[in-house]
């Protein structure tokens, strides 16, 4: 029987949806797996086709982006009551992404930033959004903006996982013939992965790591073969779930952490911290601190993407 | 006065809705287009190294 799927996004960019697009002519195959009951950005379903649904009508759905305003939150707990399977789809459903950042600020800052103090904003009037407002006697409503970004399972209960900034097309592909040959793994497990560290799949050439000093790209040139981490680049490979592909590695980039951490690992960016604390060459708490210090913008380096999942989690109120 | 939701607006990246409102003789008084969605891209990325702007702010759009 044909599959019942839809497909949503919260706080995301539409890279996710754009990498099930390139799966190229095996869309197709996906369109004769599935039929798709919800995708905004490419078909017209409405809010109130999803209402009209009975519960677990759908028999997955994959919502990428994070959890930013209560019509996120809203729809993520309507879908979680349509779908049999819930799947978070890419790194800001997973771990919050790279919109968790906004979780060094207070929602106050994010607001004022954005309408009132940047650069290219204009607004004489000092207009905000508002939850409830009137428009020339017409009531309008927006969605509440949250102080904390949230990952999907911090809000709804989420089955499965598939990885990645954006996840690889064929990863998506494969995830979903897991569903359609009734084949998925126990619930709770990341699909459309592997399940070793990025660095055992990395062709870069791994020796003994000593690293005497942090450097920035811009500071010297990366030679072709070696590790970068080895160089003394800040590479997340040892902290990052494998399965991307090497996509970064291969554009001369040192990895980012977008396919979050291996299973059993609860804070991707601290265990990175910990990965390389082990591999410089200064032993001593003091020695290593100090060379520690050196990296510029920790938080945004160590935790890129995944900082909404995070022990941090967000700026102290 | 009757109101007519479009929610979401589809095919294209990002969230928006439109609410239309009639008059009792069902014609359009008014309508407005909102834009839900806001992340804050403007404040998070003050600070951060320059060379790691090309891989953030290209999670601002992904289409
Ligand atoms: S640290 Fe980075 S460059 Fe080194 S082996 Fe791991 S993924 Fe490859
Ligand atoms: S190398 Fe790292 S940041 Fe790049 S696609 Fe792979 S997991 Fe994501």
């Amino acid at each position: 029987m044909k599959l019942k799927i839809g497909i949503y996004w919260g706080a995301a960019c539409g890279g996710c949806d754009v990498a099930i697009l390139d799966t190229h002519e095996k869309l197709l195959e996906i369109a004769d797996m599935a039929d798709i009951y919800l995708w905004p950005i490419a078909m017209d379903f409405k809010y109130s086709d999803v209402r009209a649904m009975k519960d677990g009508y759908l028999d997955a759905v994959l919502f990428s982006g994070g959890v930013r305003n209560s019509e996120n939150e809203e729809i993520a707990k309507l879908l979680r009551r349509k779908a049999k399977a819930m799947i978070a789809l890419g790194a800001c459903a997973q771990l919050g992404g790279v919109p968790g950042l906004a979780n060094m600020y207070t929602r106050e800052e994010v607001l004022r930033r954005v309408y009132l103090e940047s650069e290219s904003t204009t607004n004489e009037k000092g207009i905000m959004p508002l939850e409830s407002s009137k428009e020339d006697g017409f009531d309008l409503e927006l969605p509440r903006l949250y102080n904390t970004v949230k990952t999907l399972n911090q809000v709804v209960d989420v089955d499965y996982t598939i990885p990645g900034c954006p996840p690889a097309s064929l990863q998506i592909y494969s995830a979903l013939g897991l569903i359609a040959d009734d084949m998925l793994p126990k619930k709770g497990s990341v699909i459309g992965a592997g399940d070793r560290a990025l660095c055992d799949e990395c062709a870069r050439k791994k020796g003994e790591k000593t690293i005497t000093r942090i450097y920035r790209t811009h500071e010297k040139l990366p030679d072709a073969e070696t590790c970068f981490l080895e160089q003394g680049f800040i590479c997340l490979g040892p902290a990052t779930r494998s399965g991307c592909g090497s996509r970064c590695i291969k554009s001369w980039t040192p990895c980012r952490g977008c396919y979050g951490p291996l299973d059993d690992v609860s804070d991707q960016g601290i265990k990175m911290v910990s990965a390389l604390a082990s591999v410089m060459e200064p032993k001593e708490e003091k020695d290593i601190n100090a060379l520690l210090d050196t990296v510029v913008d920790p938080l945004r380096t160590f935790h890129r993407f995944s900082l909404a999942s995070s022990i941090l989690r967000r700026k102290k109120a | 006065m009757k109101r007519i939701a479009i929610d979401p607006i589809s095919r294209l990246e990002g969230h928006g809705k439109i609410t239309i409102f009639l008059n009792e003789e069902g014609a359009v008084e008014n309508a407005y287009l909102q834009i839900p969605e806001l992340r804050g891209f403007e404040k998070f990325v003050e600070g951060l190294p320059v060379e790691e702007i090309p891989r953030v702010v290209t999670r601002i759009c992904g289409v």
